[in-house]
C-alpha cells in the first residue's frame, strides 16, 4: 500500500496501483479554484506571469480541498507565447470576473495578411484565405535559442521548483502542454489549417514534427524542474472535429513520436469531446494513461479496453458541478468509479468558480466510493 | 432543355457542388444561373442552403468532419458572392433583420460563430460582426447603436463563456424583449435559460452542429418577426415597405 498521496497518484499512472490504495481525485489540467486565488489575495490575472502566484494558486486546491495534485500552468497560450504569438491578459478585468490570457496573435492569420487596396468585402475574403494558405506554406517555425528563458516558460519553471520544495512530498505535481495538432493550431489560423489538413496534408505535418521537437524540449524542461507527470492535451484532434481517419494519418504518428521521447515520468494523453470513435488508437499513442471528459462512454472504453489507465470524466463546469447541490456532486463521483474510472478526474480545466460545498462534497465523496478493498 | 429543367439542373449543381466542396462547380453554375436571369434568392436558397442543409445531416451523422464542412462553406460561399448581388427584395420569403454576432472576450476560436454568421447571410439579414475576443461592453454598444433585431454570442471555450450572462444583464437592463442567441460547445440549453438567454441550437453536441441547424432557426425567427413588427416598418405581411415597391 503507498504510504502517501503522492505516491498513489503515481502508482495509478503507472498502472500499478497497490492493495489498499485508495482511488485518487486529482487532475494534470488547470485545477484552480476562485475561492483559493482570493484568499492568497492574488488577482486572476496575475497568476499567469509569476512563478510565486502561480505556485501559490497551483497548491492553494491541494491545501484548502486536499486535492490529490498541483498543476501549473492555468492557461493555454504559454507555449505559442515562446514561439512568438501576442498574448494578452486582461488586466483590467473586473475583480473576480475570469478571463484567461490569450492570443492577440498568431504567426499567421488574418492579421499577418495585407489586404490590397480597392478589393470588394467578398472578394477580400478570399484573398486572406487564399494568402493564409501560402504562408502557412511556406512558413519555417524557429525554435528559441534559449527555451529556459523565453517567454514565461522560465515562470512555469519556477513554479514547478516552488511546488516541487513546498508540498513536493507529499502531492503530486503536474504540468501540461497542448499536442502538436492543438498547439499548431494555437500560433497558425485554425480554420485554414483544417482545411488544409484534408487538402495538403504534408504541409501541415511539416510543422507538425517541428512542435513534437519544440514540445518534447518544453516538456523536458518541466520534468526537469519537477513535474513528477506530465500531461499532452490534444483536444484539436478530438472526433467532435475531425475524422478517426484523419486522427490516424496526421495526429497519431506524431503523438507517438512524442510519448516515445518523453520518458521517465508518467505520460498522460487528454482529449475531450467525442473520444468514443478513437479511444482504441488513444490506447496506441505510448502515453502511460488516458484522459476524456464526459462525452465518453467510459463503461464501454473500460470494456473495449481491458487494463488501460483511465481518468475521468466528470464534467468540471456548468451544471451541476459549479451550480448543483453537494448530492448531485457526490454522484458525479460514484459514476465515475462505478464506470470504471482509476483516477476521478476532471474532463477539463476546472471552472474556478466551483462553489467550496461542492469541492468539499466531491473530496468527501472520496472516502464513500474511492476505497478499494 | 426547357427553362425549367435548366433551373432544376442548376439547382442540383448549387446543391451537390457545396456538398462535394467543388468550389469551381458552384460558381460556374452562380453564373449559369445569372445568364438564364434565374431568381437569385431561388438559387441561393433551393440550390447553396440546400446542400449546407445536407451538409449539416452528415456532419450530425459523423460522416463529415469540421474540415468538411469548412470547405463546404467555402463552396458556399463562392456561390453566395455572385449571387447575392441580385436578389431582389420583392421575394415574399424574404427575412430582413439584422444581427450584432461575435466571439466573448478572452475566446479567439470563431468557426462556429462565422458559419452562423454565414447562415444568417444566406436568410438574407444583415450581419454586424464584431469579430472575436469581443469585450463584453462592445456587444451592448453595437446593439444600441444599431437596433438589431438578435444579439449572437459565442465562446468555444468553457473558460469564456462566463462573459455571456454578463452582457445579457446589460442588454436586458436597456431593452427587456432584447432577443439573445448564444452558441458554443460549451453552452447548452439548461444553461441558455439559466443565463436569461432565448435560446440556442437544440440537440447540438457542438458549436458547429448549432450553426448548421440554424437554416431552420431562422425560418422560425422569420416568422416571427413578421407578426412581431407588423405595426412597425414591416407591412402587415411582414414584409418590408421597400420590399414591396
Amino acid at each position: 500500500m503507498s504510504t502517501n498521496s503522492r505516491d498513489t497518484v503515481l502508482n495509478v499512472l503507472r498502472g500499478r496501483a497497490e492493495r489498499g490504495d485508495h482511488i485518487p481525485n486529482f487532475s494534470g489540467m488547470g485545477s484552480i479554484t476562485l475561492h483559493g486565488i482570493q484568499e492568497l489575495g492574488y488577482r486572476f490575472n496575475e497568476i499567469h506571469g509569476d512563478g510565486r502566484k502561480m505556485a501559490d494558486a497551483a497548491a492553494s486546491t491541494y491545501r484548502q480541498f486536499g486535492f490529490e495534485s498541483a498543476i501549473v500552468p492555468f492557461d493555454m497560450g504559454v507555449v505559442a507565447e515562446s514561439l512568438g504569438a501576442g498574448m494578452k491578459y486582461y488586466e483590467k478585468a473586473d475583480l473576480g470576473q475570469i478571463i484567461y490570457p490569450t492570443m492577440t496573435r498568431k504567426l499567421v492569420d488574418r492579421a499577418t495578411v495585407t489586404v490590397p487596396d480597392g478589393l470588394s468585402e467578398a472578394d477580400a475574403k478570399t484573398f486572406i484565405m487564399k494568402e493564409i494558405e501560402n504562408q502557412i506554406t511556406n512558413y519555417q517555425l524557429q525554435m528559441p535559442e534559449d527555451i529556459s528563458r523565453t517567454g514565461r516558460i522560465p515562470v512555469v519553471l519556477e513554479a514547478i521548483r516552488i511546488l516541487k520544495r513546498e508540498v513536493g512530498n507529499e502531492v503530486a505535481i503536474g504540468s501540461w502542454t497542448l499536442g502538436p495538432f492543438t498547439e499548431l493550431g494555437q500560433v497558425m489560423d485554425l480554420e485554414v489549417l483544417l482545411k488544409m489538413s484534408a487538402k495538403k496534408p504534408d504541409v501541415v505535418n511539416r510543422h507538425l514534427k517541428f512542435m513534437v521537437d519544440y514540445l518534447d524540449k518544453v516538456l523536458h524542461l518541466y520534468i526537469e524542474a519537477g513535474a513528477d507527470f506530465v500531461t499532452v492535451r490534444e483536444m484539436g484532434a478530438t472526433a467532435s472535429i475531425m475524422s478517426p481517419r484523419m486522427f490516424k494519418s496526421l495526429v497519431l504518428p506524431n503523438l507517438q513520436d512524442l510519448f516515445g521521447r518523453l520518458q521517465g515520468v508518467p505520460r498522460v494523453l487528454h482529449i475531450c469531446g467525442d473520444t468514443n470513435p478513437i479511444i482504441e488508437m488513444m490506447a496506441q499513442s505510448g502515453a502511460d494513461a488516458l484522459s476524456v471528459d464526459q462525452m465518453n462512454r467510459l463503461g464501454e472504453t473500460r470494456a473495449k479496453l481491458g487494463n488501460v489507465v483511465l481518468l475521468g470524466n466528470y464534467k468540471p463546469f456548468g451544471a451541476p458541478f459549479c451550480d448543483g447541490t453537494p448530492e448531485e456532486v457526490e454522484a458525479l463521483v460514484k459514476q465515475a468509479i462505478d464506470e470504471g474510472a482509476d483516477g476521478v478526474w476532471p474532463g477539463c480545466d476546472i471552472w474556478p468558480q466551483v462553489p467550496v460545498e461542492n469541492m468539499k462534497a466531491m473530496m468527501a465523496a472520496m472516502k464513500k466510493y474511492g476505497v478499494k478493498d | 432543355m426547357t427553362t425549367a429543367e435548366q433551373q432544376a439542373d442548376i439547382l442540383e449543381r448549387l446543391k451537390n457542388g457545396v456538398i462535394e466542396y467543388d468550389e469551381e462547380s458552384v460558381v460556374k453554375a452562380s453564373n449559369e444561373a445569372l445568364a438564364i436571369e434565374m431568381d437569385a434568392y431561388k438559387a441561393v436558397m433551393d440550390g447553396l442552403a440546400a446542400g449546407m442543409d445536407v451538409v449539416g445531416g452528415y456532419f450530425a451523422k459523423g460522416e463529415y468532419f469540421v474540415p468538411e464542412v469548412l470547405m463546404c462553406a467555402d463552396a458556399l460561399y463562392g456561390g453566395l458572392n455572385i449571387l447575392r448581388p441580385h436578389i431582389k427584395l420583392d421575394a415574399d420569403k424574404m427575412v430582413k433583420g439584422s444581427v450584432v454576432i461575435g466571439t466573448v472576450e478572452g475566446d479567439i476560436h470563431d468557426i462556429g460563430k462565422n458559419l452562423v454568421k454565414m447562415m444568417f447571410e444566406v436568410a438574407g439579414f444583415t450581419v454586424h460582426d464584431l469579430g472575436r475576443d469581443v469585450p463584453l461592453d462592445n456587444f451592448v454598444e453595437k446593439y444600441m447603436e444599431t437596433d438589431a433585431d438578435i444579439i449572437c454570442m459565442s465562446a468555444m471555450m468553457t473558460t469564456t463563456m462566463i462573459g455571456m450572462p454578463v452582457v445579457i444583464e446589460k442588454v436586458r437592463a436597456k431593452n427587456p424583449n432584447a432577443r439573445i442567441m448564444i452558441g458554443g460547445a460549451p453552452i447548452n440549453e439548461d444553461i441558455a435559460q439559466k443565463w436569461g438567454a432565448d435560446g440556442t441550437g437544440k440537440d447540438a453536441p457542438n458549436a458547429l452542429q448549432e450553426a448548421l441547424n440554424m437554416i431552420g432557426v431562422l425560418r422560425d425567427l422569420g416568422d416571427q418577426f413578421k407578426s412581431e413588427r407588423k405595426a412597425k416598418e414591416w407591412g402587415e405581411d411582414g414584409l418590408l415597405d421597400a420590399a414591396k415597391t
